[in-house]
């Protein structure tokens, strides 16, 4: 599991979410459905912020280096 | 031919037009000779009839006018430069419009060099049937090159030209210089294996540069095998031999041609001053663009997420509304509401009464609000 790419978390959370929207799932599949879009969410959330920060820290070192740069 | 004169005051007095056709027809007499001299100021025009140029005598500067026919000009596959020395053979006439005189030409041949020229010309075009100069076969030169090889005489000014021309405009280039010779029998073979040994140096562009000479002088650059070796050469090369109106046989066969040496140091490098404002300018996109992604991410997934929470409440709501629904409708069925609309329940003992009782049984009666004993009378 630990090699999934953030494409198939997120296709698999908005799959979970159409079918919770459809309602056709039984109440014990509800909750366990919910719980695990809920664990999706979070670890795309993680991944995306871990993203913005690499891009962000990128931009930072790439300023810091080229110091003479004009804007 | 009569020339027609008046007689005035006993003068014999000729027009203008009588005497120019007078002087015409005496020129017409005179034999068809062959002049020697060098090709100044040569006019051709597609829209003009006639070719025009001026014979200088190279010892003095005297000048005679002549001019040839176009299409006689053109079927003579010349490709006369000013400077050259040629014999015409033609006539003198007279243009009696304007009284001018010239030497009408006949035929033209080049001077000296006329065996070469035939012999370069032949060759040439038969390198050209075979597809030596065909721009499809002419390959681009690499973006940034890593090792440039420069085939050039140890004359300094071509040389120097081409390694300014790429240092000032790329500073880190890597150039590997051959000097060999340029000119003289030697010369093809030198050229030749120069650029053997700058391949065999790992340079990824040859440039060929050789400053401006007679036409002697840039013959070997027209050697056969030389050219071909040119065209078979495993990277690009950049020709700039001669002046911009010398074109050799090489600078056919080479990928590109440079007028001048500068300009094949300026074709082989990047502008590094341009090539960093891309960069920069690249590198800021590039950083936007991988912003913008994530947050068109973060926000699709904000989206699913408020989804995702509202989807199971309004699944539990929808469920709760329809189990109260069915509460309803299961209480309206249950005896208690039949009570309440005023039935009651009879027992007697723990039957239920479903016929008359016998007088004095004793009965149990069940009524909405309650139970009461009661006896059938």
């Amino acid at each position: 599991m630990s090699e999934r790419s953030f494409e198939q978390d997120q296709a698999e959370l908005e799959a979970i979410v159409e079918r919770l929207e459809r309602g056709e799932v039984e109440l014990e599949e509800l909750a366990r459905l919910w719980e695990r879009g809920e664990l999706l969410c979070r670890r795309l959330a993680a991944e995306l912020s871990d993203t913005q920060g690499r891009i962000e820290e990128l931009a930072r070192q790439l300023e810091a280096e080229a110091p003479e740069r004009r804007t | 031919m009569k020339v027609a004169s008046t007689e005035i005051d006993g003068r014999k007095v000729f027009s203008v037009s009588s005497f120019n056709q007078g002087i015409s027809s005496w020129l017409e007499r005179l034999p068809t000779v062959w002049v020697e001299g060098e090709v100044t100021e040569l006019r051709r025009q597609e829209r003009w009839a006639a070719v025009f140029f001026t014979l200088k005598d190279p010892e003095n500067g005297a000048c005679l006018a002549v001019q040839m026919p176009r299409g006689q000009f053109d079927a003579l596959r010349l490709e006369l430069a000013d400077g050259e020395r040629v014999h015409v053979y033609g006539r003198p006439e007279l243009y009696a419009r304007r009284g001018a005189f010239h030497l009408r030409a006949l035929t033209i041949e080049r001077y000296g060099l006329g065996a070469h020229l035939l012999a370069l010309e032949r060759l040439k075009k038969r390198l050209a049937l075979e597809g030596v100069f065909a721009e499809e076969v002419k390959r681009p030169l690499p973006r940034i090159p890593r090792l440039i090889g420069l085939v050039t005489g140890n004359d300094a000014a071509a040389k120097r030209d081409v390694l300014t021309s790429i240092s000032s405009r790329f500073p880190p280039a890597n150039v590997l210089v051959a000097e060999t010779y340029v000119q003289g029998e030697r010369a093809a073979r030198a050229v030749e294996d120069a650029m053997a040994a700058l391949c065999a140096g790992g340079v990824d562009v040859l440039i060929i540069a050789r400053g401006g000479g007679s036409f002697d002088d840039l013959l070997p650059f027209s050697d056969e095998r030389l050219v071909r070796a040119v065209r078979a050469c495993p990277v690009p090369v950049v020709s700039a031999i001669g002046h911009e109106q010398d074109v050799s046989l090489v600078d056919l066969a080479a990928d590109v041609r440079a007028s001048t040496p500068s300009i094949a140091g300026r074709l082989v490098v990047p502008d590094l001053a341009e090539l960093r404002a891309w960069l920069e300018r690249t590198q800021l996109g590039l950083h936007r663009k991988a912003r913008r992604m994530c947050e068109r991410r973060a926000e699709r997934l904000a989206r699913t997420r408020e989804r995702l929470r509202q989807a199971p409440l309004r699944e539990l709501e929808r469920r709760r509304t329809r189990l109260e629904a069915t509460r309803a409708h299961l209480h309206a069925l249950s005896p208690s509401a039949t009570l309440e609309r005023g039935y009651a329940i009879v027992r007697a003992g723990d039957r239920l009464v479903r016929e008359p009782p016998a007088l004095g049984t004793e009965l149990a009666v069940e009524v909405a609000g309650g139970a009461f004993p009661a006896r059938a009378g």
